[in-house]
């Protein structure tokens, strides 16, 4: 039986989601403060901070300039020094600026130290194209990935950009929260109740029989159009929304692709040492040879041109162009 | 007659918007370029004008309510007394002007 306070639950804009994250775990721990350029009074970029400034005021929600390695490397250093801090980058593109204090120092300081030093700093940043050209349209959470240490995070769901943000406000960090320009525009529902989504579980948004396809991110979007496009013509997708990239829920992967013979990645990065050709070799140590194809950028930069920027990052047509010749094959 | 009062569009990037606010119970009248109903987007406001006069019938999305680009919020007629009892068919829309803030 269902009861209210189970399935209780506000639809709120993927903005108002970031901002419950992060309200309700500065409440709860008063270490918690948050950098970003527009952070502070104007609430953020995408209006994803709007009201912490007037809760909790300068001392804890900061303003900072376009210095993105300085951004990072005070929150690194205030890690280090017992703060929480969130860090806002508004662009991925930018998150380069920051890498040395996130991969050489915050990735590396518990390995360092014997597990003296901690360094829970939660990095937000924004991915994907959506009309801002070469340099304001990456997803480089591939390169991310590689660093041992650091946990990734990508939700594609208000509900998980809530529980997701708490939970990497809460972690022993680093953690990299990435979310996409184009999830901004989206609502869902949200639990009423105050909720975290564990870090390194996958969700299976969408169940199938014939293949099995992981996305994360707005990827996961046009996943669930593809399919519901294939099952007009009676192809069954079941959607993996990886949700944590790092750590991976390769079991999550590996039981589904076990059971449906056929696996689709799908990443609106490149494909070149991407989140697909990791995938696809560890579900080929774990499951044995299935078929398998993936889908992402084209090897060009993503361009201003929205002719163009359409033509290289994966559109529903691509995924389901894919996956009939995964199939037939 | 009857008017069905939607969701103006297209707005960029939007799908769905959530009731802010009306400004008027059921009952008011409305002259063209007065505010009928605001509504809130991912990141702006969107101030809904009657563009010709009409009377404010029955709220369908209250404040808080969502409702996606295209569809019903309320109903509006003519005059206040018009029966609104088959408002199912395919009423013509009310003309509005819309400005996103």
């Amino acid at each position: 039986m269902l009861t209210e306070s189970v399935s209780a639950t506000v639809k709120l804009f993927f903005r108002e989601a970031i901002a419950r994250a992060v309200s309700e775990s500065m409440r709860r721990d008063d270490r918690i403060i948050l950098l970003g350029q527009d952070a502070g009074r104007f609430g953020g970029a995408y209006k994803e901070f709007s009201g912490l400034y007037g809760e909790f005021g300068p001392d804890r929600v900061r303003d900072t300039p376009v210095a993105e390695a300085a951004m990072v490397g005070l929150g690194v250093g205030a890690a280090a020094a017992g703060l929480r801090p969130l860090v806002s980058i508004t662009y991925m593109d930018f998150l380069m600026l920051g890498l040395d204090p996130l991969v050489n120092y915050a990735a590396k300081a518990r390995f360092k130290t014997g597990g003296q030093i901690t360094t829970p700093i939660v990095v937000k940043t924004t991915a994907g194209a959506r009309g801002q050209g070469v340099a304001h349209s990456q997803c480089i959470e591939a390169w991310m990935m590689a660093v041992p240490g650091l946990k990734v995070v990508a939700p594609s769901t208000p509900a998980d950009a809530c529980g997701l943000l708490k939970s990497a406000l809460t972690d022993s960090g680093p953690v990299l929260f990435v979310d996409h320009k184009r999830l901004f525009s989206t609502a869902g529902e949200v639990p009423l109740a105050e909720s975290f989504v564990p870090i390194g579980e996958a969700l299976v948004r969408r169940t199938g029989t014939h293949v099995t396809i992981t996305a994360h991110s707005y990827m996961t979007r046009i996943a669930l159009t593809a399919a519901e496009h294939l099952a007009e013509e009676g192809v069954s997708c079941e959607i993996i929304d990886l949700r944590s990239l790092a750590p991976m829920d390769v079991e999550t992967i590996a039981q589904s692709a076990g059971r449906t013979g056929a696996l689709l990645t799908l990443e609106e990065g490149q494909l070149t040492c991407g989140i697909g050709a990791e995938i696809a070799f560890r579900i080929r140590e774990l499951v044995g040879p299935i078929r398998m194809a993936r889908v992402g950028a084209l090897r060009a930069p993503v361009s201003s041109n929205p002719v163009l920027e359409a033509a290289c990052v994966p559109s529903a047509d691509r995924v389901i162009g894919a996956i009939r010749r995964l199939l037939n094959n | 007659m009857i008017y069905l009062l939607a969701v103006p569009g297209p707005i960029e990037d939007v799908e769905e918007v959530r009731v802010l606010e009306w400004h008027g119970e059921p009952g008011r009248s409305f002259h063209p370029g007065e505010l009928v109903v605001e509504l809130e987007t991912h990141k702006a406001l969107v101030e809904v004008r009657a563009a010709q006069p009409g009377v404010l019938r029955r709220i369908i999305c209250a404040a808080g309510d969502w409702q996606a680009v295209g569809k019903p919020l309320a109903l509006l007629s003519d005059n206040p007394g018009e029966d609104l009892v088959n408002p199912d068919g395919m009423l013509p829309l009310l003309p509005v002007s819309f400005e996103i803030s």
